[in-house]
């Protein structure tokens, strides 16, 4: 029977910890000793978004996530496209991969391919994710590596200075709200219809599928904890209002409920049925909607290399011998 | 004797065989000792169409596709119509007889041999036709059966045992059928001496994948694409077996974006693709420039613009590959020229991504990528490989402390590493300072425009990018790129031997632009001019910007690579006519 390689042989060459052993076993009883908090995980750069901007209580909410995990910094990668919500691997004390727009999924697939042993969160927002970017989340949601992604979703364009997203609601209902949305939709307001971004994903097969609010700072820190807890691709439908551009603080104050107490997060079913009825009834519910634990890409490429290798692996030399 | 020197096609409807009666017969004869090189001309639709498959053989390494035909065998009229005119006076014409009517007004060898009613009658198995097509071009090369026997055993139409012996049977039936009709070509292809270990039989693609991984590639991600896909497959069975990630992806995009992620952590990271997926990667390119990671973009040319020619060869996205970016985004752009290179040039490649720290461009093209070729096997004990620079391992120094993008001497900075290094950063598109912070500054933007640009320039100092050949004192130079190395080189030692002076130079470093070579070739002799495969002249255009100098062009956009006597012809001309 094929020994399943060790960890390190899968992560693509990606090399060991610098420390030299005795350096290593120092450095590890110092990690053990080490409980971080919060402030371990805040970077020396100011945060740039608008004053009351919702993106601040999600980058809290993940600092707490973060530090009641007692995660190392250098274990931990966040990767971001282009918006505001892309600015926020600045803004941690931890690896950060800041890429073009609409791409931070496949750029954090590849962290985690190379190295399964990272902790990989993804985020950015609604038009980076489900706009320019919106090919790749069903793609993500099949491979179901172990990653979570946070959307904050506002519901507009802040960075750009507030043009309708595919989250902005159809018609005239967001313009009324918006100061800057006339520019865009003068005459019938948003003529597009509203993706429903969470009913997307659930259909596309996510293994856990989650909301929350900024306003709720405890309950998203919970949330986007049990997300980084799942084992597989976890998708955070974070709300996070732009008080700038498209004024949500109020109506979604009002429209956010729990989940049922009794909800069963293992009706992929019901919680397709749940994100469709949100819609009519104006409401967001805000909990665990599903989760499921699938094997990961991880987990099914150990597989593919205990079958490959037979005994160990092939040298390049062994590769070329069908070439003779 | 005269040196041995063949050129047979096989040509007919695309998916009947043909291909496969080639395939075979290449790799048949390069087991047996001699050297071959493969061209293959086909539709890109899977089914229908006419379709040719050519195999040079020669006893020395050969360089280009052959010239005019020695043997050409047709399945069909339409095939004999495209194709008879190409036959050398000399050569010979076999085809079907009751598939197509002969022109008995050319002079020619022409034989009649009935493939489909053989095989219908005698043979009485359809899928044995190609096989009784290969006994008869064995035959007419004078191979004894049992030589053809053990090659038939050997190819794919022995490995499934139940086929063997209707296949030997339909093998059996070529000879009996040249013999009774006394056709012999008086050729005798010396097939006794067995390649040893030694030498492999490769496609670009091939050499390309194996040189990747033994440069430690250890990731690649890719979207199917012509001619480029043959490089995902080779790697989908090759990377399980050593540790290594195959990610198919849902575009190209994702696929570099990907790549960029791989290697952000340290992986050494591949993704392959042809000019409509070059084009969707060009903005990520731009990426991996500005925070500095190492990439290899391996670009499969094909005929151009849009879908284009799939299937066809072209040397016409050197423009997008040097340039293809917003603002400014230097990178590295390298070709290789022969299947063998493709080994050595994907080596080169990773060594110059990880040193450099950068995006590195290979260009190879659909003739380099899927012809098969022998060469000798790597000696991977002799393989340099290089690791890219990282911080010291103390980790002292604290993220608040460190410069990702320090000011060094040679531009490039330790690059730490997540899970490994304490000196974490974000890596950003936006422009920034040394110490990764966002910084849109003159003073940043000009600093670092600097360090992104001088960090590459000294890539020209690498050895092996750039070869001159021929005469010292030549009348005529020509300047080639990548896969037109061959037929130049064979050109060249054809009109060397008739007395004309003439000297070529050969470029696999791109970009940034060996220029004191490119001057000191073009200063010293009287006319040059630039051979290339695409319309405008792209290199020319490039060199001649570069250096403020009048350059001749020597251009084809067939779809079809050079052939030798193509470049023969031109270099007489300019030489006899001016």
């Amino acid at each position: 029977m094929a020994e399943v390689p060790a960890a390190d042989t899968a992560k693509t060459g990606a090399p060991e910890r610098a420390e030299e052993a005795g350096q290593a076993e120092q450095a590890n009883q110092t990690k053990q000793a080490t409980k971080r908090t919060l402030k371990d995980y805040r970077s020396e750069v100011k945060p740039t978004w608008c004053p009351g901007c919702g993106d601040f209580g999600v980058l809290a909410a993940l600092q707490r996530a973060l530090a009641e995990r007692n995660l190392d910094p250098r274990d931990v990668v966040i990767v971001s496209g282009i918006g505001c919500s892309g600015r926020l691997p600045e803004f941690v004390n931890a690896y950060g991969l800041h890429v073009v727009h609409g791409r931070a999924l496949p750029a954090a697939q590849g962290v985690k391919a190379a190295n399964p042993d990272l902790t990989v969160i993804a985020v950015g927002g609604d038009g980076d994710g489900f706009a320019i970017g919106g090919g790749h989340v069903p793609h993500a949601v099949r491979r179901n590596q172990d990653i979570t992604y946070i959307v904050m979703d506002n519901q507009v364009y802040g960075l750009t200075k507030g043009q309708p997203s595919p989250s902005t609601p159809t018609g005239m209902q967001a313009l009324r709200r918006s100061v800057s949305m006339p520019k865009m939709a003068p005459y019938e307001g948003v003529l597009e219809g509203q993706l429903n971004i969470l009913a997307m994903v659930i259909v596309y097969g996510c293994s856990f599928v989650a909301r929350t609010f900024s306003s709720q700072a405890t309950e998203m820190a919970k949330t986007i904890g049990l997300g980084l807890d799942h084992p597989g691709f976890a998708f955070v439908h974070a709300m996070s209002p732009c008080p700038t551009f498209y004024n949500t603080y109020d109506p979604w104050k009002e429209s956010f409920l729990p989940l049922p107490e009794d909800w069963d997060t293992g009706d992929r079913i019901k919680a397709i049925d749940k994100a469709m009825e949100e819609v009519g009834e104006g409401v967001f519910h805000s909990g665990v909607f599903f989760q499921e634990q699938y094997r990961t890409y991880t987990d099914k490429l150990q597989d593919v290399y205990a079958k490959a290798y037979g005994d160990e692996q092939a040298t390049i030399d062994a590769l070329m011998d069908q070439y003779a | 004797m005269d040196r041995l020197d063949l050129t047979i096609r096989i040509a007919g409807e695309n998916g009947e065989g043909v291909l496969t009666v080639g395939d075979v017969l290449a790799e048949a004869l390069a087991r047996s000792g001699l050297h071959i090189y493969t061209f293959k001309n086909l539709p890109a639709e899977i089914k229908g169409g006419a379709s040719m498959t050519q195999v040079r053989v020669q006893d020395t390494p050969v360089r280009s596709p052959g010239d005019a035909l020695d043997i050409l065998m047709v399945w069909n009229q339409e095939n004999y119509d495209i194709h008879v005119g190409e036959v050398k006076s000399t050569g010979v014409v076999i085809f079907d007889p009751d598939e197509c009517e002969a022109d008995e007004s050319l002079e020619l060898t022409q034989i009649g041999v009935p493939l489909q009613k053989i095989t219908k009658t005698v043979i009485k198995t359809m899928k044995s036709k190609n096989v009784l097509a290969f006994g008869v071009l064995t035959t007419c090369l004078g191979i004894p059966f049992e030589s053809a026997k053990q090659m038939v055993a050997e190819s794919r139409w022995g490995r499934r045992k139940e086929f063997l012996e209707s296949n030997i049977n339909a093998l059996k039936q070529a000879y009996i059928y040249v013999d009774d009709n006394d056709i012999d070509l008086g050729l005798r292809v010396p097939v006794n001496q067995r390649n040893g270990h030694a030498q492999l039989i490769m496609t670009g693609n091939d050499a390309l994948c194996m040189g990747a991984l033994a440069a430690g590639c250890r990731y690649y991600a890719g979207y199917p694409i012509t001619p480029a896909s043959d490089v995902m497959e080779t790697l989908a069975k090759a990377m399980p077996r050593v540790g290594g990630v195959l990610m198919q992806t849902e575009d190209e995009i994702a696929a570099i974006t990907a790549s960029i992620g791989a290697s952000f952590t340290g992986a050494k990271v591949m993704t392959a693709t042809a000019g409509p997926g070059l084009s969707l990667m060009v903005e990520a390119l731009g990426l991996a420039t500005m925070e500095e990671i190492p990439l290899v973009v391996v670009d499969v040319m094909r005929g151009g613009p849009s879908t284009g020619m799939p299937t066809k060869t072209e040397q016409s996205d050197l423009n997008l590959a040097i340039h293809g970016a917003h603002g400014e985004a230097p990178r590295i752009v390298i070709a290789a020229t022969n299947t063998e290179d493709c080994f050595y040039t994907a080596v080169k490649a990773f060594n110059l991504a990880e040193k450099y720290q950068t995006p590195v461009i290979l260009l190879s093209d659909q003739h380099l990528s899927q012809r098969a070729q022998v060469m000798s096997r790597p000696d991977l004990s002799q393989v340099e490989v290089v690791e890219r620079k990282q911080p010291d391992g103390n980790g002292s120094v604290s993220p608040q402390e460190f410069d990702r993008y320090e000011m060094t001497e040679d531009y490039i900075s330790p690059m730490p590493l997540p899970g490994r290094h304490g000196q974490h950063y974000v890596a950003t598109g936006l422009e920034h300072d040394e110490h990764a912070h966002i910084d849109y500054s003159p003073e940043a933007h000009i600093r670092m425009t600097e360090k992104r640009h001088q960090k590459i320039e000294s890539a020209v100092n690498e050895p092996g990018f750039v070869q001159r050949y021929g005469a010292e004192d030549a009348q005529l130079g020509l300047i080639g790129w990548g896969s037109s190395e061959g037929p130049i080189l064979e050109a060249l030692d054809r009109t060397l031997a008739k007395g004309y002076k003439v000297a070529a130079l050969i470029f696999k470093m791109l970009h940034p632009l060996p220029e004191k070579e490119a001057r000191a070739f073009i200063e010293s002799i009287p006319v040059v001019s630039v051979v290339e495969l695409n319309a405008s002249g792209q290199f020319a255009n490039y060199l001649q910007g570069r250096l403020a100098v009048s350059l001749q062009r020597f251009n084809i956009i067939t779809g079809l690579p050079f052939k030798a006597g193509d470049i023969e012809e031109y270099i007489e001309g300019v030489l006899q006519y001016g």
